[in-house]
């Protein structure tokens, strides 16, 4: 993937091959379970129920949301333009950020359905049942180095 | 699309009603913001994201990310438990392990 910055928009340039396979990433979203994550590790909160509650139903939604606007960015012709050899995507700083947290879930998902190893890299076998998780979590951190790269400019 | 996800700094303001409501305790800054290390979030992601999250300069979001990642936690904020609630959100939106903890 190529990245440029074109005023205030970030465009990213993929051939065919690198469009499929992002897309076939895509497809993957929501990819963390939606088992609750703890708002406190070691403390008793007030009202602790209401507030973890509070963030279940937080985080549930934003999966909701991400997967409307996943569907509304593939069918905005304007920031999503799929050519013959590949495909254009720009995006402003907002859809980007948005984009990095849609990515991390699925790194962080396949993460997880992988037994959430201390060191993902030192798999002891790649298996049928383990190659899509290890295939989404490095291709989804491959999306996110770029589009950070070209949002922070380093 | 994507402009009603751009991180908010701080939560809304609360209604002074429901302020005067909830105990004294839970107004003062007593809870700290945590961010726990995992072998899973990129080093630049996080320093990235602490850098939305709380508004800060990429030197301080950089020092609390090696922080996480060679002493295992960092403790980014000490707020009120509503602005603490605020900030645990906001970081676990991004899937980064981070918890509130009462500060004792």
């Amino acid at each position: 993937m190529r990245t440029s910055r074109e005023q205030d928009k970030i465009v990213c340039q993929m051939g065919r091959r690198e469009k499929d396979l992002f897309l076939e990433l895509l497809s993957l979203y929501p990819r963390t379970p939606p088992a609750p994550r703890a708002l406190s590790k070691n403390s008793v909160l007030p009202d602790a129920e209401a507030s973890q509650r509070m963030l279940d139903e937080a985080l549930a939604e934003q999966r909701v949301q991400n997967r409307q606007l996943l569907q509304q960015l593939m069918l905005d012709l304007a920031r999503f333009q799929v050519r013959p050899t590949g495909m254009k995507l720009v995006l402003s700083e907002a859809d980007t950020e948005w984009l990095l947290q849609v990515l991390n879930d699925i790194r962080v998902g396949s993460w997880v359905i992988l037994g959430s190893p201390e060191d993902p890299h030192a798999l002891d076998e790649l298996t049928e049942e383990t190659v899509p998780s290890v295939w989404a979590m490095e291709m989804s951190g491959y999306f996110q180095m770029h589009l950070l790269k070209a949002l922070t400019g380093d | 699309m994507a402009e009603t996800v751009t991180p908010d700094l701080l939560p809304a303001a609360v209604p002074v009603q429901e302020q005067q409501d909830k105990p004294e305790s839970d107004l003062e800054p007593g809870f700290l913001v945590i961010c726990w290390n995992d072998p899973v979030n990129f080093m630049d992601y996080v320093t990235h994201v602490f850098q939305m999250v709380f508004g800060w300069p990429r030197k301080k979001a950089e020092f609390h990310m090696l922080q996480v990642h060679e002493q295992g936690k960092s403790v980014l904020a000490r707020e009120s438990l509503e602005k603490a609630e605020h900030y645990v959100h906001q970081l676990q939106k991004y899937h980064l392990h981070a918890t509130m903890e009462r500060d004792e």
